[in-house]
């Protein structure tokens, strides 16, 4: 019954927003009255608040192992702790495509309300935001309907989450990736109400950027995430595979960054008004992309959801039309959408443009990696695949050119062209810096790769020119900016963490018995496997190793283990990770062998907690601005 | 107006060429990094240069799996052609006899040199092409 009123609620909710549709279309044509806004607000409002309590109510269900209800039977269990039975909402399709629904409602509601009533844009940005939630209710609702009920009986036992997924940073992973995903609706909406509307002499930038910084905020932590949990879940030890799924959320990542970029040159000076559009239609264009990549199972992929083409095609209409809608407003509009000023060649918006190019060639490298094998399967019925070496190769040149770029850009000027003489200055003492560090890397390492010492090259440009300029402002007492300083710093840790890691890493596979020692190198002499312990846990049985190691002089315990689960019956890995400053050492147990031995893989990753440091100073430096942004 | 109107031809010829000269960059980069996959039944037949990475993908042969140490054989099968597999290191958890897998490696001497064993998060996972064959069978 309960679960009849959540599903009656969006249902009503989904009523409500055709109705504003219906009805502001009807007295579109009619004289304007103040009333007629007040009344879409309101209704808008409601229809919102009837999907959030719709929501709570499946959150109060999913608690209460309602197995009735046939999402909750087959993804929640009343072994599980509540937090898991909570996150277990969003462990599959149609309860992640409803918390997806929940977030765009949230930002819209929100969005709406920081508009002052008499905004000329309210409305329109309303009536947006309102068809592509009714698009996205509607999808929910009649192909992936989370409150479909086992009929007449449901079932005694929830079929249980899997076990890969009971995990903290998988529980928050979805939440802040849609967070993300959705937070550009805002300023999909409103950059396609202000062309609607025709009014340019408006300044619409200054509405969007606290919403679109943040919005950028929750994608990064998102992508950042799911990372990490692959990383120290799948027990391969990597932390990127540029999978399909995770090339469809670097997409709209990158189309967020130029975008904030070119926001800031179009806010501060004039330019580039026409193209900043283009991209804040663009992220969310990419955005609806993703979920079609991810939810139709079109391609094959690790995380796809179940194939079902009737919800891709859905998926793809709907949000071809949304797209297709705003960009042909856009090109429309673009004649009229002159930029008062003209980007000077020198200035530091000349910079930021050729980053932003650069950014949007990446977006389609990776575009068109996701897309090839579906184009050569579909005409010369070949299956193929795009690895990590093409991404690896499209990327190391880019990243230099794009380092190099914000490396002069730190101290050209806005709308001035920057003279001869500061830009030798400004490349000659990073370069040189740069080129040394290369060099004592390579003496100690003994290692070349020529993509890794180009990524290595990028983010030591980066950061040394950043750090030269922190310094020098910071004598002279001349004003930096710190949040941008601070996030490009981040980018630069990146590039560096990322290339050394790739150059550094091993890996070992063993085989020992317990009670057997070796040595394996100069910096880990000692491996030794004590024993193996079975124990057993709530809902799982344990297999864990006693491994101790010695590694540069220190003395490490390991301990990983295999669980099996008891409800599916499934087999998971739990790898032993001890984290040093430089490296982490990393260590999988494998299976017995006929003569009662175990195998191990042994991997030392180099500068790998680096990478999702870099990424929470990126976001910090990103605070910062958003702060600053808000207080002046 | 002329004049503008050759200057706007000029510039459009060089990001044309521009464009062009950086797609086809990419598509020849796409084209040498491509991994094709192959059935048992294809990868046997086909004329696959030493070298060249590809990806196999099968069911793991009943009864197949010798592990020796860290290194692992088994066969991976079709239901029609078997392809012998070795590869060194662990597989991931959900690597079993009747499961499905895929693989990325390279093809020497009727062996594949396995550089890569892949898991699917979901336990029922079988690769598309083989639910094809099946069907066929």
């Amino acid at each position: 019954m309960i679960g009849e009123i959540a599903h009656f609620l969006s249902l009503s909710a989904a009523v409500l927003f055709g109705l504003i549709l219906i009805f502001n279309f009807f007295f579109y044509f009619g004289k304007a009255s103040p009333n007629q806004l007040v009344l879409s607000t309101r209704l808008f409002n409601q229809a919102c608040w009837l999907v959030f309590f719709s929501f709570g109510i499946y959150i109060y269900l999913a608690i209460n192992d309602d197995f009735s209800i046939a999402y909750i039977a087959s993804h929640s269990n009343t072994q599980l702790p509540v937090f898991y039975k909570i996150t277990s909402i969003w462990s599959a399709h149609e309860g992640s495509m409803f918390l997806w629904i929940v977030f765009l409602i949230a930002w819209s509601i929100l969005f709406i309300k920081s508009l002052d009533q008499n905004h000329p844009l309210k409305k329109l940005t309303l009536l947006m935001l309102s068809l592509i939630i009714l698009g996205f209710l509607l999808f929910l609702l009649l192909t992936s309907n989370p409150f479909e009920r086992i009929l007449p009986f449901g079932a005694l036992e929830g079929a249980d989450i899997n076990p890969v997924l009971q995990d903290p940073a998988l529980a928050i992973h979805p939440p802040m990736l849609y967070l993300g995903y959705v937070g550009f609706v805002i300023s999909f909406s409103f950059i396609t109400a202000y062309l609607v509307n025709g009014n340019f002499s408006l300044q619409w930038e200054q509405d969007i950027k606290s919403w679109s910084l943040l919005a950028w905020i929750f994608l990064t932590i998102g992508i950042a995430l799911g990372s990490w949990w692959a990383y120290y879940e799948l027990g391969w030890g990597g932390y990127w595979f540029w999978d399909p799924v995770e090339n469809v959320a670097l997409m709209p990542w990158l189309a967020a960054t130029a975008f904030m970029h070119s926001l800031f040159a179009s806010s501060k000076s004039n330019v580039l008004k026409a193209w900043t559009m283009f991209l804040g239609i663009l992220i969310f264009s990419l955005s609806l992309f993703g979920a079609f990549i991810v939810r139709s199972g079109i391609i094959d992929s690790v995380h796809s959801f179940a194939n079902d083409p009737q919800r891709g095609l859905y998926l793809l209409t709907f949000s071809g039309l949304i797209s297709l809608f705003a960009i042909g407003v856009f090109a429309y509009r673009l004649p009229a959408l002159n930029s008062s000023n003209l980007v000077v060649t020198g200035s530091k918006e000349s910079f930021l443009s050729m980053n932003n190019i650069l950014m949007i060639t990446s977006i389609f490298s990776i575009f068109l990696g996701v897309t090839y094998p579906l184009i050569i399967e579909s005409i010369y019925s070949e299956k193929v695949s795009i690895g990590p070496p093409y991404y690896n190769s499209i990327f190391a040149p880019l990243i230099l050119i794009a380092a190099i770029f914000i490396m002069i850009s730190i101290d050209a000027l806005w709308q001035r062209r920057m003279s001869f003489r500061t830009f030798i200055l400004s490349i000659l003492t990073p370069t040189i810096l740069s080129v040394l560090t290369i060099y004592i890397i390579w003496k100690i390492t003994n290692v070349f790769s020529v993509l890794a010492f180009i990524g290595i090259l990028s983010g030591l440009l980066i950061l040394f020119s950043y750090s030269i300029k922190i310094i020098t402002n910071f004598i002279d007492k001349k004003y930096i900016n710190k949040g941008s300083a601070i996030s490009h710093i981040g980018l630069g840790v990146l590039f560096l963490a990322i290339s050394l890691n790739s150059i550094l890493s091993y890996e070992k596979n063993l085989n020992l018995a317990p009670g057997q020692s070796i040595a394996i190198n100069d910096s880990l002499k000692d491996f030794s496997f004590k024993s193996i312990k079975v124990l057993e846990a709530s809902n799982h049985d344990v297999i864990s190793a006693e491994v101790s190691v010695i590694q540069d002089n220190r003395s490490l315990s390991l301990n990983p283990q295999k669980r099996k689960y008891t409800t599916r019956g499934q087999i998971t890995s739990e790898s032993a990770i001890k984290a040093s400053v430089l490296k982490d050492t990393y260590l999988t147990i494998g299976d017995q062998l006929d003569n009662g031995s175990w195998t191990f893989s042994l991997k030392i990753n180099y500068f790998i907690k680096w990478i999702w440091l870099s990424v929470a100073i990126m976001v910090f430096g990103m605070l910062l601005t958003i702060f600053k942004n808000k207080t002046s | 107006m002329l004049q503008v109107r050759k200057n706007r031809l000029w510039k459009l010829a060089l990001i044309l060429l521009l464009s062009a000269g950086g797609v086809s960059l990419i598509l020849f980069s796409l084209n040498s990094k491509l991994d094709l996959f192959y059935t048992p039944s294809e990868m046997l037949q086909a004329d696959i240069k030493p070298g060249y990475r590809i990806k196999l993908g099968g069911m793991v042969k009943t009864g197949s799996i010798i592990r020796n140490g860290t290194k692992l054989n088994f066969l991976v099968t079709d239901f029609s052609k078997d392809v012998a597999v070795s590869f060194d290191g662990i597989p991931p958890d959900l690597f079993k006899e009747d499961s499905g897998v895929v693989i990325l490696g390279y093809f020497l001497n009727n062996i594949f040199e396995a550089e890569e064993i892949f898991a699917k998060h979901d336990e029922n996972y079988m690769p598309p092409e083989l639910n094809i064959a099946e069907v066929k069978i």
